[in-house]
């Protein structure tokens, strides 16, 4: 059951229950001291998520009460449950400040005029190839063409528009009924638009009114797409142009562009005509055929020719979707991350509402996803490769951490308040800890070994007495002052080598060995081709080089992130960790040598009973020391609102 | 000239120098045990419990719904929205790392003032609609369960320190969640003193206000409640 439901249910059922009591013969009333009735308060302010009514307290009140009952019904409750994720997103801040906006998935728009006078909006992407000199990597019509240069996330550059003759805007362009407009898009004639036939969407899925009307208010019924895009094949061609360099600065551009077309890339020359996976960052540099899919939904729509706005959504919500505290329109780039926080709770969610082993919180394979994650699992993130990978051979995700085949394939783009679970996301999944939106708020693998280290083993790099003196040692772990913590942080953050900073992309052993032979320093001492980028230079040599990141420990490297999962939830100190971090949290301050007694206990109930939530918070709760937690009893109160 | 007699004039200052004093040895006073025994810090109720607390206070609504009640329709600015409200009560923001606040300050406090307020007065209005303008019609009393705040009915005529006492443990269970006879026993006497108080001033001086003088004294011990340590420490 949802929040707002279960609390207008619960505020009425405390209602019903203060009216029966109210009204019929009271009932039988046990002796309470003013600690029982703290004790309660504290229970329901952590357990029901607010203070007790009073309806509640006179339920305490009765002689048949059964305070240990009434935890167990609570620790069943939706409260429990934001109370428990509650911790661990104060500890790990899940929720983004960040964009998603890989250039295979943007989909731009712009205004044309067209030869009846009338403008239209047509879409496209930045950088699209195309077999045209004169439009080729641009708008699929030259400024000859239409009298501006389209400028990506500028204002156009021209006085007057020229009108696109029918003839040529046709040719260049088709009509679609996209994704974002229709419940049906993958239909051949889709008729199921938004807000006529299609009139029951989820609530939540509110696309920008700019998308949904003409640049003359009249509604859109399809979108025009340059044609390029509009292709809905899975796999394309690589493809050459025979342009080898760049035009000379003084020879005249085809079509008036303001950049020359773009010239053919290593990669295509090597690969010419062989078939590219259409939902990657290398299909849009090097191919023709290649576009935004069926009802183009490998692509996000952009109101404007930059990032600008798509949907609406929430922007403060302090207690949860259910109760938004606004909705806003947003760009479209935020679309995704928003997502992929609403994917952390609801793993956490469930990690405590279903009292799941706590070290599926590093190891678990499983996760949620709802309509728009669904898409972006299945397509959107492939779009962020690949780059400098294809010189490795890996022109498309060769081993994704979740797996697109295990992503539920009836979840519709716009069926964003249906979650679905995962059970498993794939071989590399570990916990919250391969989820995007981890891996994009500690955007490299230092920072994600860091909070390994202070979330889950409760431990901080602090260095004392650290002397730093001039050094050109690159490895911290030896590095004189830099040792205190870089002896231990590197090999945490070799765990993460494998998957690039700011990215979910997962680099496989088969094609970048920790230690690779392919990558060494040449006489200039420069590592060769396209290793710098993936391999590190201050640790090659003539023989070869070791992954970025993986310098600290090659075991760790190619253990992964799941075996840090697997490791990390191995020691002691996790198990330690956990109690000390819930027992001080419902305690309200923190843990100290005087506790010791209470967390040992605590930490022998919690791994003996399975790594249980419940288990250990039942533990605090019943404990004398929560009791006394309350500061009242050791403080009465002034009446200070009194005069 | 001016600068030379100004040199030979610092020039000829004797050096300062600064003598140190031994300390003397501290001499014991007492001997005590060292305290070892774990310290319960003052601890506030988390922003989400208190909001969701106020939501439930206000008829168990969801927050649009307790701000259109809170502000109402006569424009005196009673209630601003929830979102001027969130980061003053100290949520986190997780988008911008910042943490969730554990103490108090000045803007929490003035929006804890500006909460209690809109609850207490709106509640007056609805819970205590009988006690309406005198003169003018009186309202149809609302079933006593079906009250959120004022969950009694007032006394007929000038109340005894009985018929307060009952009526605040009401109000006591709902702000503070235990009976009112466990708390200090001056707190009773002094809310009555508050009621009479401000039932008095009221009258005397007929403020512009919605309210009467009895739902202003409601209102007012409901402000005390609502404003108390305890309700905002747990």
């Amino acid at each position: 059951m949802r929040w707002p439901l279960l609390f207008c249910s619960l505020v009425l059922a405390a209602g019903v229950a203060f009216t029966r009591g109210a009204s019929s013969a009271p009932p039988a009333v046990a002796p309470r001291t003013l600690d029982d009735y703290r004790h309660f308060r504290i229970a329901s302010i952590d357990l029901l998520g607010r203070m007790p009514t009073r309806g509640e307290v006179a339920t305490f009140e009765r002689a048949d009460f059964d305070f240990d009952r009434w935890i167990e019904e609570h620790l069943q409750g939706p409260a429990y449950v934001e109370r428990l994720t509650r911790i661990y997103m104060d500890l790990l801040r899940l929720e983004p400040n960040l964009n998603f906006s890989p250039a295979p998935a943007q989909l731009f728009r712009h205004e044309v005029l067209q030869d009846d006078g009338k403008s239209v909006y047509v879409y496209y992407r930045q950088n699209q190839r195309r077999a045209e000199p004169s439009i080729d990597g641009e708008f699929c019509f030259a400024p000859d063409e239409t009298g501006v240069v389209i400028r990506p996330n500028a204002p156009s550059v021209g006085a007057t528009p020229k009108a696109l003759p029918k003839k040529l805007l046709e040719a260049r362009t088709v009509l679609v009924h996209p994704w974002w407009l229709y419940r049906d898009y993958r239909s051949p004639h889709p008729s199921q638009r938004l807000g006529e036939s299609w009139k029951d969407p989820d609530p939540q899925y509110r696309p920008v009114e700019t998308l949904l009307n003409e640049a003359d208010g009249k509604p859109t019924i399809a979108v025009r797409v340059c044609r390029e895009e509009a292709q809905t094949q899975d796999l394309g061609h690589v493809h050459t142009s025979g342009r080898l360099k760049n035009a000379p600065a003084d020879e005249k551009l085809p079509g008036g562009r303001s950049k020359p077309p773009p010239i053919d890339k290593p990669f295509a020359l090597q690969h010419k005509g062989e078939p590219i996976s259409c939902d990657t960052r290398s299909a849009l540099e090097n191919s023709i055929d290649c576009g935004c899919g069926v009802g183009l939904e490998r692509c996000i729509p952009n109101d404007g020719n930059g990032a600008t706005n798509a949907f609406y959504f929430p922007n403060k919500m302090p207690l949860g979707p259910g109760q938004p505290l606004d909705l806003v329109k947003q760009r479209a780039e935020r679309w995704y991350p928003y997502w992929w926080s609403r994917e952390a709770v609801h793993f956490l969610d469930d990690l405590f509402e279903k009292d799941r082993d706590f070290r599926q919180i590093l190891v678990g394979r499983q996760s949620f996803v709802n309509g728009p994650l669904a898409q972006f699992y299945k397509t959107m993130q492939r779009t962020s490769c690949c780059g400098p990978e294809t010189a490795f051979g890996m022109n498309e995700e060769l081993a994704p951490l979740f797996e697109p085949q295990n992503v539920p394939v009836d979840l519709m783009p716009h069926d964003v308040e249906t979650w679905r679970m995962v059970p498993d996301r794939g071989p590399r999944a570990a916990g919250i800890l391969t989820t995007p939106m981890f891996l994009q708020k500690y955007a490299t693998a230092r920072a994600r070994g860091a909070v390994l280290y202070n979330a889950f083993l409760c431990k901080s790099f602090v260095a004392e007495n650290a002397q730093l003196t001039p050094s050109t040692e690159p490895n911290l772990m030896k590095r004189p002052g830099c040792q205190t913590c870089h002896a231990t942080l590197e090999p945490l953050a070799a765990y993460f080598a494998r998957i690039e900073p700011s990215s979910s992309v997962f680099l496989p052993a088969t094609n970048f060995p920790a230690v690779s032979a392919a990558c060494r320093k040449d006489k200039s001492g420069k590592l060769n081709g396209n290793c710098n980028a993936l391999y590190d230079v201050a640790f090659a040599d003539d023989k070869g080089a070791t992954l970025r990141s993986a310098y600290g420990s090659i075991a760790h490297a190619d253990a992964a992130a799941t075996g840090a999962g697997q490791d990390i939830t191995k020691m002691p100190e996790f198990a330690e960790c956990a109690v000390q971090r819930v027992a001080s949290s419902f305690l309200g301050r923190p843990t100290n040598a005087d506790d010791a007694p209470l967390l040992t206990a605590l930490d022998k109930e919690f791994v003996a009973s399975g790594f249980r939530m419940k288990t250990l918070v039942r533990g605090i709760i019943r404990s004398s020391e929560y009791r006394k937690a309350n500061n009242m009893t050791l403080a009465p109160a002034a009446d200070a609102g009194a005069k | 000239m001016g600068i030379a007699l100004l040199a030979a004039g610092c020039a000829a200052r004797p050096v300062e120098r600064v003598v140190g004093t031994p300390a003397g040895a501290l001499v014991a006073r007492e001997t005590i045990d060292q305290d070892t025994t774990p310290k319960a810090e003052l601890r506030m109720v988390p922003p989400e419990v208190y909001m969701r607390t106020y939501l439930q206070l206000f008829g168990g609504l969801l927050p649009d719904a307790v701000q259109q009640k809170a502000r109402g329709a006569e424009g005196n600015n009673l209630f601003d929205t929830w979102d001027d409200y969130v980061s003053s009560l100290g949520f986190p923001d997780y988008r911008l790392d910042i943490p969730r606040q554990t103490q108090t300050n000045a803007l929490m406090v003035a929006a804890f003032e500006r909460l209690g307020i809109a609850l207490c007065d709106r509640a007056a209005e609805r819970d205590l609609a009988m006690l309406g303008k005198a003169g003018g019609p009186k309202a149809t009393a609302l079933p006593v369960q079906e009250r959120v705040i004022f969950a009694f009915d007032p006394a007929p005529g000038a109340m005894d320190e009985a018929q307060f006492a009952t009526r605040f443990d009401v109000l006591h269970r709902t702000f503070l969640g235990y009976p009112a006879a466990l708390a200090p026993k001056e707190r009773a006497p002094r809310y009555l003193a508050l009621y009479r108080d401000i039932a008095a001033t009221h009258a005397k001086t007929l403020p512009k206000s919605k309210l009467t003088p009895d739902q202003a004294a409601w209102a007012a011990v409901c402000y005390g409640l609502v404003r108390h340590p305890e309700f905002h420490l747990y």
